[in-house]
């Protein structure tokens, strides 16, 4: 993946994080916890990986979901997944 | 004509779905806009938007359906707005039916609970005949089963049948509902809880039944009891605690004192966020818990219920998966290292 269309990415997913969780786009880090500092509970969190799962058409598996936590490790995971599609 | 499940993509709707497959069937899965979906997509179904407060996408969803199976009966997080949750539980009952009868659907099959069957004076095992003839008053979770349960009962423009499960222990409770005891148990946390008895059944059975009762070519029972397992909650606990291998949990609280507890934890997760310590649903539930017997969904539809340990084992397994119950009591890895866990 290039460096601009990375760019791109994180700036969809980050988009997507800030409308589901309530919090300015330009206030979100990628260190941030989706829980403990986006303030979204396990349901929105699972919202949030299932709308980037349809937005990228990306094949996640639930145990894959459940085990991130931050917002760095969505950005990971959606990169992984479009990178292996 | 297909089978269309409302709710698919929860706890009882996954089972059901899955069941609904194994018999061969091809569901249409009703969702909402904002829903995870992750583990419908997975199953490469076809999904429709079906939200229970916009009629119009009822009437869509339902388009050719000959059934549909309804497992998005209203189940309000907290129980503190009373008058709310009854209106929108009503409203979107009304919503199903009336969208179902316009789109000439022949058969609904509305998934309730045992919350809807009312304890016999003498202790003995209750059945499908015993009813609340009013309100039961107990609260807000056995209020709003029983209002929504009437208004499906009353249905006369096609047929509706009603499936009611016991406090269901399987895998796809993301949410951790009916399971929290379990898992708050597992993880090493001392879940507060009243005594009483809860009538438990596995997930898979229910779907297993509910798919039955939407897949069958000829009559079904009216209303059908689904809990294979009468349990006395504290000695469950304690087994659980064994299982686990962590301390015993306290002794249970009195019925005034969990519902004093419970209310006390809905106002500050309603405050502050997070869920409560223990809900009042959960606390109604065993306080007023009695025996079932559900020995017609046996005779009239072949369940075979699975053992508890049966029951448990697969939770167990599901669960370690997603991460819900940790590999040691108490504490888990995490991308940032170990983290303590305080409640499920």
């Amino acid at each position: 993946m290039e460096a601009n269309q990375s760019h791109n990415l994180d700036e969809k997913i980050l988009r997507v994080i800030a409308e589901l969780s309530l919090v300015r786009l330009a206030d979100i880090k990628p260190t941030d916890r989706l829980r403990e500092d986006l303030g979204m509970d396990s349901v929105a969190s699972m919202e949030l990986l299932s709308a980037l799962a349809e937005e990228f058409d990306l094949e996640v598996e639930m145990e894959e979901a459940m085990a991130i936590t931050t917002v760095d490790g969505v950005m990971e995971m959606a990169k992984k997944r479009l990178l292996a599609a | 004509m297909s089978t269309l499940v409302l709710g698919a993509g929860g706890f009882l709707g996954l089972n059901i779905v899955d069941a609904l497959v194994a018999a061969g069937s091809t569901p249409r899965c009703g969702r909402r806009v904002r829903s995870n979906v992750i583990p419908l997509r997975s199953r490469k179904l076809p999904m429709v938007v079906a939200d229970l407060e916009q009629p119009e996408t009822l009437r869509e969803a339902m388009r050719d359906t000959k059934t549909v199976v309804h497992a998005a009966g209203y189940y309000p997080r907290l129980s503190l707005d009373y008058e709310g949750a009854i209106r929108i539980g009503r409203t979107q009952l009304e919503n199903v039916l009336d969208a179902a009868a316009a789109s000439g659907v022949e058969r609904v099959v509305y998934v309730s609970s045992t919350a809807t069957i009312a304890p016999r004076a003498d202790g003995s095992a209750s059945t499908e005949a015993d009813g609340f003839a009013s309100v039961p008053g107990f609260g807000l979770y056995h209020d709003l089963k029983w209002t929504m349960e009437s208004i499906a009962l009353a249905e006369q423009r096609l047929e509706v049948v009603i499936a009611c499960p016991g406090a269901c222990i399987g895998p796809w409770d993301l949410r951790v509902g009916t399971s929290a005891l379990v898992v708050g148990i597992a993880r090493g946390v001392n879940p507060p809880h009243p005594d009483g008895i809860v009538n438990i059944v596995d997930a898979r059975d229910v779907g297993q039944l509910v798919a039955k009762m939407a897949l069958s070519t000829t009559s079904v029972p009216k209303r059908v009891l689904m809990a294979a397992h009468n349990r006395q909650v504290h000695p469950m606990l304690e087994s659980l605690a064994k299982r686990y291998g962590v301390a015993p949990p306290s002794a249970p609280l009195r019925a005034d004192e969990a519902k004093a507890l419970a209310f006390s934890e809905e106002s500050r997760a309603a405050e502050c966020g997070g869920r409560p310590a223990v809900s009042r649903e959960i606390v109604d539930l065993i306080v007023h818990g009695a025996p079932v017997d559900a020995s017609l969904a046996t005779q009239a539809l072949g369940a075979r219920f699975r053992s508890w340990t049966e029951t448990l084992d697969a939770f167990d397994d599901w669960a370690r998966r997603m991460r819900l119950i940790p590999e040691q009591p108490g504490y888990w890895s995490t991308e940032h290292g170990s983290e303590s866990i305080t409640q499920p």
